[in-house]
């Protein structure tokens, strides 16, 4: 008698734990490119509070590296489980740069989802239906809003330049105090050589919109030659981090950054507060990050769930703004009634919400792109 | 017999087959890709572009690459050679140890670590300056090529001394001692006696070196700033900013023969040492 009650004792406590791990079993993949922060962002913010509001659930948050390089990992997944014929794809959620998730979208990756959450209609921004000339409408909600600024030691320049011809006059009265990263060290080197061929070569509008025009490229010649001439009085930096660290160094006092990485540094006290930015005309780039969920996702509804959290005002609020300094994903003003004045005013403290519509760009399309960047490699750095 | 073959066969098949698989394949369709169209025709596009925009870039390498190897050389044949002839016993085994230490440290470690050493206003020229030693303007950053060697000798330094050290404590110890009874001295030893009969390993450290280096993607990103570049930095450029394998394929089959190249030069070197040409 005595042994059948602990059989009976010890089946239904190892039952217990049995259904506890069935419980447990869904799992949520959220795949994220981008940097560390990207994934801390999910891993120690969004996957909690997914967790906390829906019992059973578990968030397996994986990073795939930064940049389009990260992107372009996730895209090579999905297309290989497409083209293997798999029902259920391993991908529930993605988080991708604009340039992959336009991609994505022509490949027949992704699911039009937007209108199936009630965030969707908080979107009203270009980048959530253009992402450099393919419609991705329905298919992507922006994460966050990224855009690249001049930074530049307040302490020692007093009237910092608001175009890039101020910029080039600069850098020849002061020789090597200006610093970026080239174009194979991270974003922001790219982004400040775009933004030169949006000033002397092609207007940013016509850059970032379809159709392509193959002869454009070939009228940058002298964009080119004059940036060649440009990087003669200029530091070259070693990556993005490298630029900041370079600022903070006093090596070099201005410099092309990330405006997230800008203020994230300054908040930790990794580079002075005398740091400010300052966005050139005719414009720099700027890119969002778009949450995306595959045409085939195992946990289709769950993935919505969790994009529409991830995309509610309070979170954007909460953790997009206030905690990683990015601006927010969703229109600007749905954000604003959840944030305190101070937060809000840290944001647009240095680049203003009009300069930020006059000045913040696209990036260009794919092909022109390309063409910026090979351009690059062979006219300036060869 | 003739079951004893197959036997033999069954054995080395699974070594084959991870060979074949994860190396042959991946090489030969890295290859493949480097000379033909995404059609399947044969090209030489791919190549005529790795020239065309990273030539500079080859050349760096090359240099970079050559550079690094003759200052090992001398360093660690330099070191090795402290450490068997030297008659101060107990600071070489305090040097053996120091030595050893690159061994266990990373690549990219070591790229962080010379990052803020080498840096203009870093902990190099700080304490330089603190010593009164410089001022401030006179100081130089060694982020660029210099910096790029410096890390290359100071991580494969370890390698290619524990290397020649082996070689030079396997030499028969007793021509080093009748060369010492016929009064020959310490350098005479090492260049007459030693070093002949250690060039094999010699040149087996500094080609591994070269390979190591030629593959490096960590150095070149945060210690070289720029153009022009290693070969490394503009693969992986091309693969990560285009997606373009062909032209990263090419410029890896360049690689593959500035490797080849140096293999080939020591591969005859050491035939001729044996009379073989």
């Amino acid at each position: 008698m005595l042994t059948k009650t602990k059989i009976i004792a010890l089946a239904s406590i190892g039952l217990t734990q049995f259904s506890g791990y069935v419980h447990a079993d869904t799992r949520l993949n959220v795949v994220s490119a981008g940097g560390q922060n990207m994934v801390d962002y999910v891993k120690t913010y969004l996957a909690p509070k997914f967790e906390a509001s829906h019992p059973g659930v578990k968030v397996n948050i994986v990073g795939t590296g930064p940049g389009d390089a990260g992107s372009h990992k996730i895209l090579e997944k999905l297309s290989a489980q497409k083209n293997s014929g798999l029902e259920n794809w391993d991908v529930d959620v993605a988080v991708v740069h604009q340039k992959i998730g336009g991609e994505m979208v022509t490949d027949g990756l992704l699911a039009k989802y937007r209108s199936d959450i009630k965030t969707g209609t908080l979107v009203t921004r270009d980048s959530a239906e253009n992402a450099l000339g393919v419609n991705v409408n329905g298919y992507v909600m922006p994460m966050f809003h990224s855009q690249t600024a001049i930074a530049y030691n307040s302490d020692f320049i007093k009237t910092p330049p608001k175009s890039y011809d101020e910029l080039v006059k600069w850098t020849q009265d002061n020789p090597k105090a200006f610093g970026y990263n080239g174009i194979k060290n991270g974003m922001s080197g790219v982004s400040f050589v775009t933004g030169w061929i949006y000033a002397y070569g092609t207007e940013a509008a016509t850059l970032s919109s379809t159709p392509y025009n193959k002869d454009i490229a070939t009228s940058w010649d002298k964009a080119f030659s004059e940036l060649k001439a440009f990087n003669k009085n200029i530091t070259f930096t070693p990556g993005n981090a490298g630029t900041l660290d370079m600022l903070n160094r006093g090596e070099i006092f201005m410099g092309p950054v990330w405006v997230d990485m800008f203020y994230s540094w300054k908040d930790q006290g990794k580079i002075p507060p005398s740091m400010k930015l300052s966005l050139i005309a005719p414009g720099m780039p700027g890119q969002p990050m778009y949450y995306v969920t595959p045409a085939k996702a195992e946990n289709a509804q769950l993935a919505r769930e969790f994009i529409e959290m991830a995309t509610s005002p309070d979170v954007q609020a909460e953790g997009i703004v206030k905690r990683f300094n990015w601006y927010p994903g969703i229109d600007a003003q749905h954000v604003q009634g959840n944030l305190d004045k101070a937060t809000w005013a840290k944001l647009f403290a240095e680049i203003t919400p009009s300069d930020l519509s006059q000045y913040g760009k696209s990036f260009p399309i794919a092909p022109y792109f390309d063409d910026i960047k090979e351009g690059y490699e062979r006219k300036v750095s060869n | 017999m003739r079951s004893s073959t197959s036997y033999n066969l069954w054995l080395i098949a699974p070594a084959a087959l991870m060979v074949g698989l994860f190396f042959l394949y991946p090489l030969f369709f890295s290859l493949y890709s480097a000379i033909t169209t995404d059609e399947g025709g044969l090209t030489l596009a791919h190549l005529e572009k790795a020239f065309e925009l990273y030539s500079n870039d080859i050349l760096f390498t090359i240099i970079i690459v050559l550079a690094s190897v003759v200052l090992l050389a001398i360093l660690s044949i330099s070191i090795a050679a402290l450490i068997t002839l030297s008659p101060f016993r107990s600071i070489v085994s305090l040097l053996g140890f120091i030595y050893r230490i690159p061994l266990f440290i990373p690549f990219i470690v070591t790229a962080q670590m010379m990052r803020t050493f080498l840096a203009k206003n870093g902990l190099m020229n700080n304490a330089f300056i603190a010593s009164g030693m410089l001022t401030p303007l006179e100081t130089v950053s060694f982020l660029g090529w210099s910096g790029i060697i410096i890390v290359f000798v100071w991580k494969q330094l370890a390698f290619c001394t524990l290397l020649i050290t082996g070689a030079m404590a396997a030499l028969d110890e007793s021509q080093i001692r009748a060369a010492r009874n016929l009064g020959a001295s310490r350098l005479r030893i090492l260049f007459q006696i030693m070093l002949p009969q250690i060039t094999p390993t010699i040149g087996v450290a500094m080609i591994l070196s070269t390979v190591t280096i030629m593959s490096v993607l960590s150095v070149p990103l945060m210690i070289g700033t720029g153009t022009p570049t290693m070969i490394a930095t503009d693969m992986a450029f091309r693969i990560n900013s285009y997606g373009d394998y062909h032209v990263a394929n090419a410029l890896g089959l360049v690689s593959y023969l500035i490797c080849a190249g140096l293999a080939w030069f020591y591969l005859r070197q050491s035939l001729k040492d044996k009379g073989a040409i």
